[in-house]
């Protein structure tokens, strides 16, 4: 039982903010870890990079090392990279790179040697903050609340698979894609079939956990072509599993819900706006007035939106 | 007549709870407001209670009633009356999955449409939607009946183990071992006379009646496949 939101702004705002009270509405829902993938202003060229590194008083040596790697790609930091003053022992970093000649090289390499520095997100305008606890505590540490931006997802994790850990909290960035993100509540009971069959393709995941793999699934079957409603309605009958789950890159936020409908979800979608989440009562704390929800009980369901990202025309 | 007003916003829900309860002690009908979807409102309340939500309410709203007549003016979250005894519950809009999840009695009126699982696991009572009911609906009651007005979505009456379910209007499908009998004419009086009384008087109705068909009473594993769906 996890909680899921998104939010889709017609211009930056504070999107960052909305997703916290969507996700504090619903933090009954998972207390281990919480998190935000967050599309604000796009680059013009090069990627924003969020990372963690795993101890703090090895920071300085880890970007050091990190940059190292870049320049071995062509890339390099266009600006300094900032990180949280916290005291937990992981590090948050933010770091603003130019373009590597490949990046599913650089993102394969680089993963080598994720236990010093774990890459969370690669994107022009995504970001993906994550980090255990609640929302209030997790939008304290890093500021979420402030983060202008266009859209975005939300996450409260229960862990029913793998460990509670930042690595293993949810959203997902779909590798290599640049700006796709996930966020699940479910199961996916073919996982490890799936996930040979996408590795002998030549993709690589971070965890164990199989919201990773869905991010990738449908980005996979995007890049060949695929609509993003399209691979989502495939989703429905190729994956195994009684899910409910939210897949964002920078054009359209989109859902899955399978055919055993079980995990809910509703949303409020007015006026090129949209509140989407577990419960209810969390899209009811942006929506404070009475309004039209719609209630997404039914089985074997999906649906897409467009978001207002600025990307397309920077890019 | 004076009613005493509840307004729950984002107030802690045992204290909206209690107000409600306060409320019902002094005698006078309670009015919920600014409802805002919460859940688990109104839960347990007793007999001869009359409270009113003024808007949406979120899951488990009049849970284990035990005789209050219980009005939402929108709609219900998740298993609105689930385990109920006895009272009743009208929701004006649409009800959520599993409404009345197990209840044992009184009565549900819903007047928009009702979600998957309606009256899963139900052990008596009457759930009566004037609109569709949703996907699996009454999977695995035992007893009592749903009456639906306005059709049923697929795997209708899926599991049924006993009770009814009555629907006018198209069916989607019949669930795993369900099957439609036919009913006579003294049942038919009594569905009509029990939605007469709800101001729903129609007399040309044409009733399906789903029952169980009882063969997954004596489960044989050996006939497992004969249940998958997949």
């Amino acid at each position: 039982m996890c909680g899921i939101a998104g939010r889709i702004l017609t211009e930056p705002g504070l999107v960052g903010a909305d997703l916290v009270k969507l996700m504090h509405a619903q933090r009954h829902r998972g207390a281990d870890s919480t998190g935000f993938a967050l599309y604000g202003k796009p680059l013009e060229s090069g990627y924003i990079v969020r990372a963690m590194t795993a101890k703090r008083q090895n920071l300085s040596a880890d970007l050091e090392f990190f940059l190292d790697l870049l320049r071995e790609h062509g890339s390099d930091f266009l600006s300094d990279p900032t990180h949280d003053e916290a005291d937990s022992d992981h590090v948050s970093v933010r770091m603003e790179i130019r373009e590597p000649t490949s990046l599913t090289d650089w993102v394969q390499q680089i993963d080598e040697y994720s236990d010093r520095i774990e890459v969370q997100s690669v994107g022009r305008a995504l970001e993906i903050v994550k980090d255990l606890g609640g929302a209030a505590e997790v939008a304290e540490k890093h500021n979420v609340r402030d983060f202008i931006g266009t859209h975005g997802l939300g996450h409260a994790r229960m862990a029913t698979e793998s460990d509670v850990s930042p690595t293993a909290s949810h959203p997902f960035w779909a590798r290599p894609f640049p700006d796709v993100a996930i966020v699940h509540n479910g199961q996916i009971t073919d996982y490890f079939t799936w996930r040979a069959r996408l590795e002998r393709k030549g993709y690589r995941f971070m965890t164990e956990n199989d919201s990773e793999l869905l991010a990738v699934w449908i980005s996979d079957r995007m890049s060949q072509g695929e609509t993003q409603a399209d691979a989502l309605k495939r989703s429905l009958t190729e994956i195994d599993g009684c899910f409910t789950f939210l897949y964002s890159n920078h054009d359209r936020l989109g859902f899955a819900k399978d055919r055993w409908a079980i995990k809910p979800l509703v949303a409020v979608d007015s006026n090129n706006t949209l509140s989407i989440a577990t419960e209810e009562q969390a899209v009811r704390t942006v929506h404070l007035d009475e309004v039209e929800v719609v209630n997404f009980d039914g089985p074997s369901l999906t649906q897409t939106w467009q978001t207002h990202s600025s990307l397309d025309r920077a890019a | 007549m004076n009613r005493h007003e509840v307004r729950v916003a984002d107030r802690p829900l045992r204290e909206c709870n209690q107000a409600i309860r306060a409320g019902i002690e002094s005698g006078q009908p309670v009015a919920v407001t600014d409802t805002r979807s919460r859940h688990n409102l109104g839960i347990g309340l007793p007999a001869g209670a009359e409270v009113h939500f003024d808007g949406s309410v979120g899951y488990y709203c009049g849970g284990l009633n035990n005789g209050a007549h219980i009005t939402i003016s929108r709609n219900a979250g998740w298993a609105a009356g689930e385990a109920m005894a006895s009272g009743e519950i009208t929701i004006n809009g649409y009800a959520g999955m599993s409404l009345g999840a197990s209840m044992r009695g009184g009565l549900i009126h819903v007047k928009g449409d009702a979600g998957p699982r309606c009256g899963v696991s139900m052990k008596g009572g009457d759930i009566i939607v004037e609109g569709k009911i949703g996907y699996l609906s009454g999977f695995m009651a035992h007893a009592g009946r749903i009456i639906a007005l306005g059709g049923a979505d697929e795997a209708c009456a899926d599991s049924l183990w006993g009770g009814e379910v009555w629907v006018a209007g198209p069916i989607e499908s019949l669930g795993v071992d369900s099957k439609i009998a036919q009913p006579s004419d003294d049942e038919i009086e009594q569905i009509e006379d029990l939605l007469a009384s709800r101001g729903l008087d129609n007399g040309s109705r044409s009733w399906q009646k789903i029952v169980s068909a009882q063969r997954l009473w004596h489960f044989e594993s050996r006939d497992a496949s004969a249940w998958l769906m997949i």
